[in-house]
């Protein structure tokens, strides 16, 4: 656990810079003006063959990521497509008025998976933020084990903790309700949530809570007006992760909501296994598309807040 | 005094609730796959669900399908993305557009990761279609039948293209920090951009590339939805066979299905044990100076 605390931000590399100090330190003055034309002519010659291949690498990256999402974009509009064509010979809309119109029931399904993934947000985060205040803050004992515990989820895979819960969420009465799918995708969601709060309540602290009780604002004043803003970055991207977490779930979602359950990563399944192309291809795409808008208002408001925070 | 006790105790309880759930889900698959299932008169606790589950040749062709693919996915993921990290590192593109893009497979659920994987890797894909234009296969039927077949390339690749970047994103962090900091203090002295890498900036990243290497091991062994959208019917991979024995209507066959649950799990729990020892041994060997 000891690498998280470098996991932050790659640009913010204050864990390093007192290592660089020091090497700096160590290093003959007599040898600085020689190290610094080395490394001006090195720049000059090597790197830039170097540089020119790394770029290469990240160019097939971006061409390898993007490639079978225009294809399958591509699909969406296909009317035919034989082999061995390169390009589609015929264009249509027929999957989208299918998608829109064919079932009506892709409104109501969007509006659970919606739905659903919203409170495995905001459940996940609010136990994230109580635990990791409770690590954090008030230094409970055994953090030791519920660093431990919080990381469990990721070990025990899905489709294992899926078939153990189910006989449970029968017994307790949550067997196929929606109540039962949120809580098998809150314990996917949870580690990362846990992750995320922890690292910035340790880095928020508590100092400027305290000032503000000195002052006189009660503890829940102090919390919500001073802490909350300064965690709420990591707030927003726990509950981005948290959504994504619980919109991507197909096999716990099967498991807990015993298929009565609908959400969009299940009835797009049937459309793959058929082999259909068109259908699967928009379902992939509404599918892919309407999570990242959430992620990406997420992203636009945490980028706002540490704007503001900056001037 | 007292409310200082009470709080955090307050605060932890919603996180031990889910925990506890965890754990039941454990306990049950561990208990039930002993064989004790008390309302079906199932009382003897044995190890034989296990034994015999072992000593099936189905289920162990499907344990080695769904080692091989969690083998070669991790490798292959950890080898690409650490050449993606390290390109982005090099270039000094870590954040922006980007990052965002590498960030997308990470993103995309796996459902869809299959849509993909079918448009560009079927026998009829784009790539066979390209294989045709330039005349390296003559028919779509000689185009390697990467899905559905028993070696499980389309499985594999299919995993690489969504864990690389993970990978890749997760070891930024730390990458680009050794990066700017001893990595450049060794260039400064005199090493190569290429010694310094290898020697430098690769090794004190491995924690977490190895950390990656893990979770991507854990999920493609244990996965589902890949598998069984990209993969063959025999042999089947093994989270695929457990949840067919899993849903078998006489539920006294549930202790099997529960014994390959719990030799998932008994892997996982060993590759974290493994990780966790060799981080330990890790930290003890390069950490003393750079934790400073």
């Amino acid at each position: 656990m000891k690498d998280r605390e470098y996991m932050r931000d790659p640009d913010s590399s204050t864990s390093g810079t007192h290592i660089h100090e020091k090497t700096e330190d160590r290093a003959d003055v007599r040898s600085v003006s020689r190290n610094e034309e080395r490394t001006e002519s090195r720049t000059e010659k090597g790197s830039g063959s170097r540089n020119r291949c790394m770029r290469a690498v990240l160019a097939l990256t971006v061409f390898f990521i993007f490639l079978p999402v225009i294809v399958t974009m591509l699909w969406t509009v296909t009317g035919r497509w034989p082999w061995p064509s390169l390009l589609p010979e015929s264009y249509t809309t027929r999957t989208l008025q299918e998608l829109f119109s064919g079932s009506s029931s892709l409104h109501e399904i969007l509006r659970g998976s919606v739905l659903i993934a919203t409170i495995v947000a905001l459940l996940g985060t609010v136990i994230a933020m109580m635990t990791a205040r409770a690590t954090e803050i008030y230094r409970i004992r055994g953090r030791q084990i519920i660093s431990w515990s919080a990381m469990l989820p990721l070990i025990v895979p899905g489709t294992v903790f899926a078939m153990g819960i189910q006989v449970i969420l029968i017994r307790m009465g949550l067997g196929d309700t929606v109540a039962g799918v949120i809580l098998v995708h809150l314990v996917a969601a949870l580690p990362y949530c846990v992750f995320i709060m922890t690292d910035i309540t340790a880095a928020v602290g508590s100092n400027l809570e305290e000032q503000a009780q000195i002052l006189g604002a009660g503890p829940v004043r102090s919390f919500f007006d001073v802490s909350v803003p300064q965690l709420l970055p990591g707030i927003l991207s726990s509950a981005s992760m948290a959504y994504i977490i619980s919109y991507s779930q197909y096999f716990t979602t099967l498991l807990a909501g015993g298929g009565k359950v609908k959400t969009l990563a299940l009835v797009m399944v049937p459309y793959i296994q058929s082999g259909d192309r068109a259908l699967s291809s928009v379902y992939a795409v509404t599918f892919v598309g309407s999570a990242l808008i959430v992620f990406f208002i997420f992203e636009a408001l945490i980028h706002r807040i540490m704007r503001s925070e900056e001037s | 005094m007292k409310r200082e006790h009470i709080v955090p105790l307050l605060l932890i309880t919603p996180f031990a609730l889910i925990t506890v759930l965890v754990l039941a889900a454990i306990i049950n698959i561990m208990v039930q796959s002993l064989g004790y299932m008390p309302v079906f008169g199932l009382y003897d606790i044995s190890l034989k669900y296990y034994l015999e589950e072992l000593s099936r040749p189905e289920v162990l062709q499907s344990l080695g399908v769904s080692v091989r693919v969690a083998l070669f996915s991790a490798v292959l993921a950890a080898v690409i993305g650490t050449i993606i990290c390290a390109a982005l590192v090099r270039t000094g593109r870590t954040r922006g557009v980007m990052l965002y893009t590498v960030r997308l497979p990470i993103l995309v659920p796996h459902t869809v990761v299959a849509v993909f994987t079918v448009a560009l890797l079927a026998q009829t894909g784009l790539f066979a279609r390209i294989a045709f234009a330039l005349g390296m296969i003559g028919d779509y039927t000689e185009f390697p039948m990467l899905l559905f077949g028993k070696d499980y390339w389309g499985v594999i690749l299919a995993y690489v293209w969504k864990e690389a970047p993970f990978i890749a994103y997760f070891s930024l962090a730390l990458m680009a920090n050794v990066s700017a900091t001893l990595g450049e203090a060794a260039e400064n002295l005199g090493a190569s951009p290429m010694r310094s890498f290898f020697h430098i900036t690769l090794p004190m990243s491995l924690p977490a590339i190895a950390r990656g290497f893990i979770i991507v091991f854990i999920f493609a062994f244990g996965g589902y939805e890949l598998p069984m959208l990209l993969g063959s019917t025999v042999p089947k991979a093994f989270p695929v066979y457990t949840y067919i024995e899993f849903i078998k209507p006489d539920f006294k066959l549930r202790p099997y299905a529960m014994a390959m649950n719990g030799i998932t799990l008994i892997m996982s729990l060993v590759m974290a044990l493994i990780y966790a020892l060799l981080m330990q041994r890790l930290m003890k060997k390069i950490g003393g100076g750079y934790e400073g």
